[in-house]
């Protein structure tokens, strides 16, 4: 609360100038530490939901990967699993929530729904996956995946912790034009 | 006065009552599984991803036209087969391209029921999230690799009918092996996994 009451333009919390700039030896602690860490944001929109409470219990556990799934609010998580059909009423709720979470952040996005929109990719309400809105670090595919595939999805995710630079990953952004990939395109014909 | 009574019990009773909870629990096996260093033992049926046998891919679109999101991408093309001696010469279908969008995919598997040349199989692979969305589109050399994750075919049921396969292989050409007919075993067509 500002002198009047009203709220206080504080500067968003960032991955400091230190961290950024670190040496390779330092930036291996400090990225052993994270991928051991992680305290995990569910993002429960639909159905995958529940495969992610069971990756949550006691026969999967994924407490054993050091994902910890009592973070109170975005706030205090550093990753979010969006698992679930994210439709465009929900989409603004979803980006508000990432931009909440402090850097560094991760995204797993979780199922065919998330991934691309799944099932109803020709929904007019639906958003043809979550990353159009956040940036996907890890997409697992299923229609719902296994508890083991997002355990897997950790994984790949803790791998991909282990080797990444904070400095290249919070680059200035590129343009838009730039993140808009070119399709695909198919093989050669023989 | 249920108040009174709950003041007359002995003091600590409901935590040692917890703590018994805790410690049978301590003594049971733990239900966990140890996923990366264990794989899971899954049932036959699962499924993971779907396995393309090239061979018996003829492109006839029927997958591609039956998918309810559109996921599976077939490219073909005509080839011609010279004529033999007498003969006229004939054509078949060349199959280019075979991908499945597996971040598109429902895994409801009307593709697998509608092939009729089974083509494509389950396995139970699951172990394929990626860095990039695109990578989840799987060209049909992977699709082909799965098919040696593909479990074979459950056996017949022995108190049910013969296949029609063997009887009419029987029909024609005799009992298929001395003292068949009971002999059930060679009914396992559109060999999996091979």
């Amino acid at each position: 609360m500002g002198v009047n009451g009203g709220p206080v333009d504080l500067p968003d919390p960032r991955v400091g100038a230190l961290s950024r700039v670190a040496p390779k030896p330092v930036r291996y602690v400090l990225n052993w530490g994270r991928r051991y860490s992680l305290w995990v944001f569910n993002f429960g929109l639909a159905c995958c939901a529940i495969e992610f409470i069971s990756t949550s219990m006691s026969r999967h556990d994924f407490i054993r990967f050091g994902v910890i799934p009592f973070a109170p609010g975005p706030r205090q998580a550093d990753l979010m699993v969006v698992s679930g059909t994210v439709s465009d009423k929900m989409a603004p709720a979803v980006r508000r929530l990432y931009e909440q979470m402090p850097d560094p952040k991760y995204v797993i996005s979780f199922g065919a729904c998330s991934n691309s929109g799944g099932p109803y990719w020709d929904s007019y309400c639906v958003t043809n996956g979550v990353d159009q809105i956040v940036p996907v670090d890890v997409y697992v595919p299923g229609c719902p995946p296994r508890p083991e595939a997002l355990l897997h999805g950790i994984v790949r995710l803790q791998e991909k912790i282990a080797g990444e630079s904070l400095g290249e990953r919070y680059a200035p952004v590129p343009p838009a034009a730039a993140l808009a990939s070119p399709l695909r395109p198919a093989p050669e014909r023989p | 006065m249920s108040n009174h009574e709950a003041v007359k019990r002995v003091p600590g009773a409901g935590l040692a009552k917890g703590l018994a909870v805790t410690f049978r629990t301590l003594l049971r096996r733990s239900v966990t599984a140890q996923y990366p260093e264990v794989k899971p033992a899954l049932p036959a049926r699962s499924r993971g991803a779907i396995a393309l046998l090239e061979e018996n891919c003829t492109s006839c679109m029927l997958c591609a036209r039956e998918c309810p999101d559109w996921c599976i991408y077939i490219d073909s093309h005509k080839e011609t087969l010279p004529a033999p001696e007498g003969g006229r010469e004939r054509a078949r279908n060349v199959l280019d391209r075979f991908a499945i969008d597996f971040s598109l995919c429902m895994y409801c598997g009307i593709c697998i029921e509608v092939c009729p040349f089974d083509a494509l199989f389950w396995t139970p692979e699951f172990e394929y999230a990626e860095y990039d969305i695109r990578d989840l589109l799987h060209e049909k050399d992977r699709l082909r690799e799965w098919m040696w994750t593909v479990p074979p075919p459950p056996e017949n049921d022995p108190s049910g009918a013969v296949p029609k396969e063997i009887t009419t292989a029987e029909r024609t050409a005799g009992p298929l092996t001395p003292g068949a007919g009971g002999d059930r075993d060679g009914g396992s067509e559109g060999g999996a996994g091979e």
